[in-house]
């Protein structure tokens, strides 16, 4: 067969395809159960960080988020932790590059955050992005929630507000944007949760 | 044979560098060099992939027809890339996280198609595997130093770890997508500049000589 003619080209075409994409779909195939439970424990940590639960490793989450954590038919969960009930769920809004997820947990009767926790955010690495960071997450822990839910204060230290009571935390320097953008998450899930949400 | 590798060793290394020569995959130099641990990840899948992609093509270079030589390309060389993609979204899931769409877009990283076609195309496979890794390790070494700098200079700190003390303030535009283009536009000027006056030197001392 010549090397130029139509047959040479499409029957050389199609085997090098085949050969090529055969053993990529048995490495994703084989890579699969692996993939998977990366991803519920991404998914799964974050609830229990959101809840305070603490855990050691992969597997002691797996076996805490089992023990501890009902999944609620409206895509919330419920955790008893020391006695006390906690609601959480998962609330999406716009970010600056990108959506922001966030899990957003709090008692029983929406009177105090129980944490906050990032599932997902595309903001700017090293300004936007220090929300992930834990001063900035550990804020939320055990805030009382106002009349107006949560406030985030553009002229505060910078580094952390430690009254609980002030329903109020510190926006992340040179991110005022990304601040309010989590604070509207934030105040859009507290009033998802007085409306009977996680129920 | 041996000194040839060299000089195609050197050539991508240095005097024919991917970055400040050829200025091939200035994309992914913006896009993964605020942080030294991205850069390094990257520019091994940059190697890993010109590399082997160019071995494979060079092997099978006599079998590929004229007409579809591109698109055998393009699928060597993505299937080198989706198994790094595979390779770090199950062992490494947060780098995976974190370089997002950027190990795909390997692929329309220009330093391997440009590789494919200038080298592999017409040399045999072992020079073109030397000539893959020499480009992908130009590649890793100049975004690396990029990435030294920038890390440094936008959050304190190299590999994660804080290096500066508590009075350093990060500077921010170090971490954002135009001091990229600050720096590689410096080590362009530094690297065009040294070889430019080294020739000179060579063509002076050469007149000399002969005189």
């Amino acid at each position: 067969m010549k090397k130029d003619s139509i047959a040479y080209v499409v029957c050389f075409t199609f085997a090098a395809c085949a050969l090529f994409v055969l053993p990529l779909a048995l490495a994703n195939e084989a890579t699969r159960p692996r993939v998977d439970a990366n991803r519920r424990f991404a998914a799964e940590s974050a609830v229990l960080r959101a809840f305070g639960i603490a855990y050691e490793n992969p597997e002691d989450a797996a076996r805490r988020y089992a023990a501890l954590v009902r999944e609620l038919p409206d895509g919330g969960w419920s955790a008893t932790v020391d006695g006390a009930a906690y609601r959480a769920l998962r609330k999406t809004g716009a970010g600056l590059w990108g959506s922001i997820t966030l899990i957003v947990a709090a008692d029983d009767g929406a009177e105090r955050l129980r944490g906050v926790e990032i599932l997902e955010q595309q903001e700017t690495p090293g300004l936007g992005g220090r929300i992930e960071e834990a001063w900035f997450k550990d804020q939320f822990r055990g805030e009382r929630i106002g009349p107006a839910g949560i406030s985030i204060n553009q002229e505060g230290s910078g580094s952390g507000d430690a009254d609980r009571e002030n329903s109020r935390v510190d926006a992340v320097t040179g991110a005022s944007r990304t601040s309010d953008f989590v604070e509207a998450i934030v105040n859009a899930a507290i009033a998802d949760l007085r409306s009977g949400g996680a129920r | 044979m041996k000194s040839n590798y060299g000089k195609i060793l050197k050539d991508g290394i240095w005097s024919n560098n991917p970055i400040f020569v050829q200025v091939l995959g200035i994309c992914s130099t913006l896009a993964v060099t605020n942080n030294v641990k991205n850069t390094l990840i990257m520019a091994a899948g940059v190697t890993f992939a010109t590399g082997l992609g160019s071995l494979t093509l060079s092997a099978i270079k006599d079998l590929i027809p004229r007409k579809v030589r591109m698109i055998i390309q393009v699928l060597v060389l993505s299937f080198y890339v989706i198994l790094v993609d595979i390779v770090l979204r199950a062992y490494l899931p947060a780098v995976s996280k974190q370089l997002g769409p950027y190990v795909g877009l390997i692929i329309t990283n220009c330093i391997l198609m440009g590789r494919a076609e200038a080298f592999a195309a017409a040399n045999p496979p072992i020079a073109s595997l030397v000539d893959g890794v020499a480009n992908g390790l130009g590649y890793g070494i100049v975004l690396t130093a990029i990435a030294v700098i920038r890390e440094f200079l936008g959050f304190g700190s190299i590999f994660g770890m804080r290096i500066a003390g508590a009075w350093f303030t990060p500077w921010t535009i170090m971490i954002m997508a135009p001091s990229a283009f600050f720096l590689v536009a410096l080590a362009l000027w530094g690297a065009k500049s040294y070889t430019a006056r080294a020739e000179a030197r060579r063509k002076a001392a050469g007149a000399v000589r002969s005189r």
